[in-house]
């Protein structure tokens, strides 16, 4: 019932379940106003969705998502133009890197192996520090201290870099090489992981960049359409790993889920928000890392051979 | 109807010129009747279309039995074995290793020619029914094919193929049924196959042997053609035809997609 062929990916899903997977993690993005690549990506892969084509058919639905976001941030006049395009710039070189490597890696049939391994590096590494960065705040608020504000107008070695330009709208002179760094990672993680990178840059963004919250999440989200959609766009041209069919209940469980965890989202408290979210990341961590380290059913796996 | 009669036309032929054949032999045995049995047979689907609610295909292969000898069902004169098999492609197979304790892909073997699918059908088990070498011969049989790579006695090989084997059983590409084909009267056959859902798209050929006495009396070829088709073959065309247009295809499904739920749930 509602079996629906992948003509890219050559196998049969349950049209409902995706829809249910795409609604599901549009749910929680919309919640921690995340992209939800990092869910939506080792979830296809856990259902049977080969690696390479889980990940540019994930950046594909993050286009979705971030369209959605951007919009209602561009409203309230949360983006900055200027940093956007310098982070864009970065973003196209990250994201050609990462197509490549991508392409290298699965003619030698490691991709899989080395999707799993950054993942578990980077959601690890991450959600830790989340983690324990929500319970310390958590911890202060009990106590009755104020959550500390950012410490603005202080200089760091950042403001020793060369290339200087004027952000007016997050009030910024600083170099562009830091916006540009900070963009290809971005690009490399999205060509590499199907993510969108949310969760590097909008930390590196306010520790870094001293950028302000508000700004720095409405300029991510709008500069990750653009980064996903040029992902998208190469790995369909050069990996063949883009399956639109796939995409397409993704895309629409993602959009309608996001509205509704948008608004079950302002009902948490923000530090409740970030130690639930860091949960998650560890949560889908550790699910990867256990299909490493335990032994598989069958150690043999075929392929067809590549280029045929 | 005319395709049929086309198809029909070397099996006509096939059957004027047998006669001959067997007289020739005929003298090298004792004063046996010289054996004049055909097969005929066909497939109930010529052209299978991978549509978007392709789950699977079943085909039935039917035949009959002409001139034939045996007068009861139960007599067991005759036996049937029909080999489907799927086109030809090269394959890779690779074997996890513990490493650091993780495990990772290590050796690989590529395999140039694995048929895609391979279904054997016969009335009886088939090694009950010819001996190896016969079966060998006509390539009847998993343990028969050398899959386009030498096989030594080298137990890493062996293990290889052995693995390869059980995979593709797993995923139904490779079937083998000692009971598929059933005999319905004293002449008439029908085998049912299942195509599972990841079947290889291609030109399949069926040929049916009949046998008698250990040796292939007779056989009977036909071909089906398995095709994607509908949006499924326009959307895989574009994907490798045309993959830059695709991926803005997907592009622009998604920012439509994300600008209609933006501007359905908006709230100012």
């Amino acid at each position: 019932m509602f079996q629906i062929y992948l003509p890219i990916a050559e196998i049969s899903v349950n049209l409902v379940v995706m829809l249910g997977l795409g609604a599901a993690v549009g749910f929680l993005s919309g919640m921690f106003g995340v992209g939800g690549g990092f869910l939506l990506t080792p979830l296809l892969m856990l259902s049977g969705i080969p690696p390479a084509i889980a990940v540019a058919t994930g950046a594909n639905q993050i286009v979705a998502s971030s369209v959605s976001g951007t919009m209602a941030h561009w409203r309230r006049g949360n983006v900055d133009l200027r940093m956007g395009v310098v982070l864009i710039a970065g973003g196209v070189v990250g994201a050609l890197v990462g197509v490549f490597l991508l392409k290298i890696l699965r003619e030698a049939g490691q991709a899989g192996l080395m999707i799993s391994l950054t993942y578990v590096c980077f959601l690890g590494v991450i959600g830790a520090l989340m983690l324990w960065e929500s319970v310390n705040a958590m911890l202060r608020a009990r106590a009755g201290k104020a959550v500390s504000a950012r410490r603005s107008g202080q200089h760091n070695w950042i403001h020793g870099l060369p290339f200087k330009m004027r952000f007016p709208t997050s009030r910024l002179y600083i170099s562009t090489i830091p916006p540009l760094v900070i963009g290809s990672v971005v690009g490399l993680l999205a060509a590499f992981l199907g993510v969108g990178g949310g969760f590097i840059m909008v930390p590196a963004m306010i520790y870094l960049l001293r950028m302000q919250t508000n700004i720095v999440i409405g300029t991510a989200i709008f500069q990750i359409i653009f980064v996903t959609a040029i992902v998208t766009v190469l790995h369909a041209t050069f990996n063949y790993t883009l399956d639109i069919v796939l995409a397409f209940p993704l895309v629409i469980g993602g959009v309608i889920g996001g509205q509704f965890g948008v608004r079950a989202g302002q009902k948490l408290r923000a530090e409740q928000l970030r130690a639930l979210l860091a949960l998650m990341v560890l949560g889908v961590a550790i699910r990867v890392l256990i299909d490493l380290v335990v032994r598989p059913s069958d150690l043999y796996s075929i392929v067809p051979l590549a280029g045929s | 109807m005319r395709s049929t009669v086309l198809q029909l036309a070397p099996l006509v032929l096939a059957l004027a010129c047998t006669p001959a054949l067997a007289k020739k032999k005929a003298p090298a045995k004792e004063d046996e009747p010289p054996s004049q049995e055909q097969v005929q047979s066909d497939i109930s689907t010529r052209q299978i279309s991978i549509q978007s609610n392709f789950t699977g295909a079943e085909i039935l292969i039917f035949g009959s039995i002409d001139f034939s000898d045996s007068r009861t069902p139960s007599e067991g004169t005759y036996d049937v074995i029909a080999v489907v098999r799927g086109p030809n492609d090269p394959i890779v197979l690779r074997k996890k290793e513990r490493v650091a304790g993780i495990w990772v892909n290590g050796p690989s073997k590529t395999y140039d020619n694995v048929p895609g699918f391979y279904a054997v059908l016969s009335s009886r088990p088939v090694r009950a029914i010819a001996s190896n070498e016969t079966l060998k011969g006509l390539g009847i049989g998993l343990s028969d094919l050398d899959f386009g790579r030498h096989i030594s006695d080298n137990p890493e090989e062996q293990a290889f193929r052995s693995a390869m084997i059980r995979l593709k059983e797993q995923k139904k590409l490779f079937q083998e049924n000692d009971d598929g084909v059933k005999f319905i009267g004293r002449s008439l056959f029908r085998a049912n196959v299942l195509l599972p859902v990841n079947v290889p798209t291609g030109r399949y050929t069926v040929d049916v042997y009949l046998f008698r006495d250990g040796t292939a009396a007779s056989k009977s070829q036909g071909s089906l053609e398995v095709t994607k088709a509908g949006l499924e073959a326009v959307i895989y065309s574009l994907a490798f035809k045309h993959s830059f247009i695709y991926g803005l295809l997907g592009v622009f499904i998604a920012v439509t997609m994300g600008l209609a739920g933006w501007y359905a749930f908006r709230r100012d």
